[in-house]
């Protein structure tokens, strides 16, 4: 099977922020590859090591996105595009979709694989704008994948249960954290992603210019959320302070 | 005037309040613009919720009924979505933010060529467009964002609003629908429903969840015993889901679901951010965990430092007799 994984380089939300006059700062060096495609990437290789094909991570970003780029060939893909943009505060999902979705038009491929969100805007877009801009069945929220012939047998977490969805090739999915535990690339790996080919497109080539791409959201400003006060602890003897508190409820907080 | 419509999102045979939610704030935006509010609804038993959507506002309830709609499935819904936007010119389409809304947004929006605002804590109407608050950077700040355009798709947090009731002689429109299977695409070939009749998260007006303290059969069923005296749906963190202790459609979180109960009882949870992300909009919260530093406290309105092993059965006990 060969397998598209779209992978994005995130700021890291465990890092220390700060707002200052609406604007968000934060250490531009921590960046990392998306937590949920890492898993796509992760579960594209289970398949290809059961049964052959080729992982290609496809990823659009300024030049510093290579870094994530890299990890995901450490971990196992085969080789690498990388789409290069100049700056990537303006663009949305939208934006992002439109991309994707050109450059996969004139390429062949079993199952193209998604994070279903980035993990710091939690927008989970993309995917089945991709899906639709490319009219291709797809599933989203995936947390397992099985490949038979042509097809894709994804389990996917719905509201109350999950639910088994079998999908014709080519298909598109987006992949949940919950599916795996990404590998961490060992020292070998990481020596064979330096070998590993990384082809670099720019978006004219790609015939699109920065009109098409104009997001159709804009971030205004940050701000802080309505702080949650510490309120207070209990320490002391199991019994006592567990019935202490047990009484509070009934009798401060009113929700018992 | 324009219209803002909303989608009514229908579990286990019942409306879900998160959609009433949508509704009734759609209804007071309606109301101070000069717009009106209309509803959809789809279901394979779509025409007996419309009494229930009258309730809440709506001028008109479009019904797309049919079978195929018993279970969630993208192809068709995404196709009825499409026709109701179409007859309804929507300036506004306000969805409450399911699994089942988050499979299609992204998809119906790049149908319709709209500006989508998912997930948002709350939105308003503004010049051509919405202004939206959002959660962001595992809901550790507020991102005020805009989206401009004829449609704005917009999907809303549950729990961000109140109900409010707001009876109205809708007008009812029958959606033709039909759909053979060559154009379904997939195929939903198996439900693996979480055991039994489990309370919904979005609901519950309590909540008891679990994380790795809870290490043992027995701590399972202290979390059981606390959930039933409070009639309190159970929740449970990363930890245990992926264990397989807990259904993972109880997780809760940034890839799990944002809860907003009246009551939260962490019981062995740490309080990283993307567990935080899902709860911190909880009226009450009350942490047990025996590590004083544990980050939960941070947010805790009561919290209690101990073995919940030791603190539980007491706890439950207390419970139980305030109540009766
Ligand atoms: C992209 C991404 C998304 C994620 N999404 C989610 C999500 O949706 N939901 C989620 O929950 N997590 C999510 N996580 C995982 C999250 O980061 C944490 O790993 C997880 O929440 C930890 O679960 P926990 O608090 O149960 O376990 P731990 O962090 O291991 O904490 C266990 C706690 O139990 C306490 N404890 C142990 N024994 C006892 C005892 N006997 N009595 C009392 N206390 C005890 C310990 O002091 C400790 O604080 C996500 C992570 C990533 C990267
Ligand atoms: N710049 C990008 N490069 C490659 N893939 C992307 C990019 N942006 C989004 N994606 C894909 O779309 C998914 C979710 O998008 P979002 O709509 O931002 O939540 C990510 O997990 C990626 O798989």
């Amino acid at each position: 099977m060969k397998f598209y994984v779209c992978i994005k380089m995130v700021p890291d939300v465990n890092a220390p922020l700060q707002i200052k006059d609406g604007k968000l700062i934060q250490d531009a060096d921590r960046q990392i590859l998306n937590a949920y495609d890492a898993s796509a990437v992760e579960e594209a290789l289970v398949l290809k090591e059961k049964h052959g094909g080729e992982v290609e991570v496809v990823s659009i970003g300024t030049s510093k996105a290579s870094e994530t780029i890299r990890k995901a060939l450490a971990m196992g893909a085969d080789k690498a595009t990388h789409i290069v943009t100049e700056g990537n505060g303006d663009y949305d999902s939208g934006s992002y979709a439109r991309i994707l979705a050109r450059f996969f038009e004139d390429k062949e491929y079993d199952v193209l694989s998604l994070g279903k969100q980035s993990q710091d805007t939690d927008a989970g877009l993309t995917g089945s704008m991709v899906a639709e801009m490319l009219n291709l069945p797809y599933a989203t929220n995936a947390v397992g994948l099985e490949a038979e012939e042509g097809k894709l047998i994804v389990k996917r977490q719905g509201d109350t249960g999950q639910e088994m969805i079998e999908l014709p090739t080519p298909c598109a999915v987006t992949c949940s954290n919950d599916m795996n535990e990404p590998r961490i690339p060992n020292l070998k790996g990481i020596m064979a992603s330096k070998r590993k080919p990384m082809e670099q497109v720019e978006l004219s080539s790609l015939g699109l210019n920065e009109d098409d791409l104009t997001a159709s959201t804009t971030v205004l400003g940050y701000e802080e959320k309505p702080e949650r006060e510490a309120g207070k602890k209990f320490e002391g003897e199991a019994g006592e302070i567990a019935r202490e508190v047990a009484q509070l409820l009934d009798t401060e907080a009113n929700v018992i | 005037m324009s219209t803002i419509l909303t989608h009514i999102a229908i579990a286990d045979g019942k409306i879900k309040r998160s959609s009433l939610e949508v509704l009734s704030h759609c209804k007071q935006l309606a109301d101070q613009s000069g717009h009106s509010v209309e509803a959809v609804v789809v279901d394979a038993n779509a025409s007996s919720f419309v009494e229930g959507i009258q309730k809440y506002g709506a001028s008109k309830v479009y019904v797309v009924e049919d079978p195929i709609f018993k279970n969630h499935m993208n192809t068709p819904l995404l196709k009825a979505l499409v026709k109701v936007m179409e007859s309804a010119n929507p300036s506004v389409f306000a969805f409450a933010s399911t699994e089942g809304t988050k499979d299609i947004l992204g998809a119906l929006a790049a149908n319709q060529n709209a500006a989508v605002l998912p997930d948002v804590s709350s939105f308003e109407l503004m010049d051509g467009g919405v202004k939206a608050k959002r959660p962001v950077m595992a809901a550790k700040i507020i991102s005020n964002t805009e989206a401009k355009g004829d449609t704005v798709l917009v999907s809303i947090r549950s729990g961000s609003y109140d109900l409010a009731e707001n009876e109205t002689s809708a007008e009812v429109a029958n959606v033709d629908f039909s759909m053979d299977d060559s154009e379904l695409k997939a195929t939903l070939k198996e439900i693996i429903s979480a055991s039994g009749d489990t309370i919904d998260l979005n609901e519950a007006e309590s909540i008891v969840a679990a994380g790795r303290g809870v290490k043992d059969e027995e701590g399972q069923k202290l979390i059981s015993e606390l959930a039933e005296v409070l009639n309190a749906g159970i929740g449970a963190s990363r930890a245990l889901t992926e264990a397989g202790v807990y259904d993972p459609s109880l997780q809760i979180g940034q890839t799990g679901k944002v809860v907003s109960p009246q009551l939260y009882i962490a019981v062995g949870i740490s309080g990283a951010i993307q567990h935080v992300a899902g709860m911190a909009n909880s009226k009450v919260i009350v942490a047990i965990n025996k590590d004083p530093d544990a980050p939960i406290f941070e947010i805790a309105d009561y919290g209690i430092v101990g073995d919940l092993y030791k603190v539980l059965p007491p706890f439950i006990e207390e419970i139980k007799k305030i109540k009766n």
